[in-house]
């Protein structure tokens, strides 16, 4: 769950990228932050993963209140979440398999749960028979499958997704959000950052639009999809 | 932490020095460098040091003892000084001996004109040295005070030479030493920084999946000092070359040096232990220390 009460962030350039912005993400959810840039949605993400803090209010992400949180414990919050970036972030020098089971080892988990967890979620996100190769060798949808299973892998309560579409082709593109679809499904909370209003359009659902600092929109629409 | 995680972490280690050759390349010759140029500078300032202490223990203090005494009052005279705490060693010198001695290092004219004189008028001596050169004056004015002393004879002025350049050596040995591992010390912290820059990304990386920073850091910690006791290595066989090069020239020629007290160089073989242990213990350190500072500014995600 994550909640947001009355937050505000102003950089220190003078800058105010959230104006008290009050909002709440159910367990379970799925919704879509929308908005031009610069208008505060990557602001909200940075507060969810404490990489700032908030100028004033307070920000309750899995149980953790953020402003109490001591930077020792911030690792402690950040195995509770899963992020997919646009540009994938993945290690160059590490294969696949390595890539999704590296997240496994910072948590310090047993070898023998590593050795079945990650094949399963290498299988889940389809790229068993690529397990092995290195991400230069994969291509740009094939590797944000990747992020997603190293996202997955830990069974995170809260999947983060910044515009995970934005490197990739549109026809991906749907395949990568009906993977997160699919996991929402599965009960986890997910949070996608995007541009691609199409997609916001097909797929429906809970949509924030943020718009200098504030949200301008916050309702749940239906999508084409769900026509059928 | 758990076993199995340590290992991975160890074996991370490993692997980033061969992923990361050109980088920990670099570190290697940097760190071989510098201690190549401090361990050097520490084995010359050592010697000469030594040659110097090999000077300064030839510098006798002879104590001339009055005429006539019984030999039972010599041997309690010799027992009195000798228990002083400054004095290494005493020997007795008798009036003959000198005498004999005088004659041999004299041509045969010399020898016939001090021949005239029937009686040997030189006195009976002892002949010390001491532990400390810079305590040389004070323990001779003590031994004047002895009854049955008539004088004592010392090098002071050449000692306080000595120990004037002993200090002089020791303080500019030292500001140099201190000056090559400064200097050191930044380049290898620069090298590993660049070394640390090129994997911000997966630094940041592990941040994002909730890494704790002892997770991130064992890895480079590790790579860091096996890079640097392979350095201490290698510079440890390039010392033993050079140092057994100088060594043998020295020794060669032996008889040309001997006056500077060559004989007092230590060879490597004696000082293989505490440069080896240096080497690696210095390689090991720097280099580890190195690593993780610079991985730290790059923590704070």
């Amino acid at each position: 769950m994550v909640e947001f009460k009355d937050v505000s962030v102003t950089y220190s350039s003078g800058v105010d990228a959230l104006n008290k912005i009050n909002l709440k993400i159910d367990d379970g959810d799925f919704a879509f932050v929308v908005g031009p840039s610069g208008a505060g949605k990557s602001t909200l993400i940075k507060l969810i993963l404490k990489e700032i803090d908030a100028t004033s209010g307070e920000v309750v992400v899995n149980g953790f209140n953020l402003k109490k949180l001591r930077r020792r414990k911030v690792p402690a919050l950040r195995r509770t979440i899963g992020v997919v970036f646009q540009d994938f972030r993945l290690i160059p020098t590490m294969t696949v398999y390595e890539n999704v089971a590296f997240v496994l080892r910072v948590i310090d988990a047993p070898a023998k749960y590593i050795r079945s967890r990650v094949p399963y979620v290498i299988n889940l996100v389809g790229l068993s028979h690529k397990a092995k190769n290195y991400p230069t060798e994969l291509s740009g949808g094939e590797q944000q499958r990747v992020a997603l299973a190293r996202a997955l892998v830990n069974d995170p309560k809260l999947i983060i997704a910044d515009e995970p579409t934005g490197n990739i082709d549109p026809a991906l593109s749907y395949e990568i959000v009906g993977l997160l679809k699919g996991i929402n499904e599965c009960g986890t909370t997910i949070l996608m950052v995007t541009h691609e209003h199409d997609l916001v359009r097909h797929f429906g659902g809970r949509i924030i639009n943020i718009n200098s600092g504030n949200i301008a929109f916050d309702e749940v629409i239906g999508g084409s999809d769900e026509d059928k | 932490m758990k076993i199995s995680s340590m290992r991975y972490l160890i074996h991370q280690g490993f692997k980033g020095i061969w992923k990361n050759r050109m980088m920990s390349f670099a570190s290697f010759c940097i760190m071989l460098v510098s201690l190549l140029m401090v361990g050097l500078s520490v084995l010359l300032a050592l010697n000469i040091n030594r040659i110097i202490g090999g000077i300064e223990d030839k510098s006798e203090v002879v104590v001339q003892i009055k005429d006539g005494i019984s030999d039972a009052d010599r041997e309690q005279l010799k027992n009195t000084i000798g228990a002083l705490p400054n004095v290494n060693t005493i020997e007795f010198y008798s009036k003959e001996n000198a005498w004999k001695s005088m004659m041999d290092g004299m041509t045969q004219e010399e020898r016939d004109l001090f021949n005239y004189a029937d009686d040997n008028p030189l006195p009976d001596t002892f002949r010390l040295t001491v532990h400390d050169i810079q305590k040389m004056t004070e323990t001779t004015t003590q031994i004047d005070t002895f009854a049955n002393v008539e004088s004592t004879r010392s090098p002071t002025a050449f000692a306080d030479v000595l120990i004037s350049i002993r200090r002089v050596l020791g303080i500019v040995s030292g500001a140099i030493v201190i000056a090559l591992i400064i200097v050191c010390l930044i380049i290898i912290s620069n090298t590993t920084r660049a070394s640390v820059f090129a994997r911000r990304k997966e630094i940041n990386i592990m941040k994002y999946v909730g890494a704790k920073n002892s997770f991130i850091r064992i890895p480079f910690f590790i790579e860091g000092m096996v890079v640097g006791i392979l350095a201490a290595g290698a510079a440890l066989a390039l010392t033993k070359f050079a140092y057994e090069g100088v060594y043998s020239i020295f020794n060669d020629d032996f008889k040309l040096w001997s006056v500077l007290g060559v004989s007092n160089l230590y060879s490597f073989d004696q000082l293989f232990v505490q440069v080896a242990v240096s080497y690696a213990v210095a390689g090991a350190v720097i280099g580890a220390l190195g690593t993780s500072f610079s991985t730290g500014k790059h923590l704070k995600v």
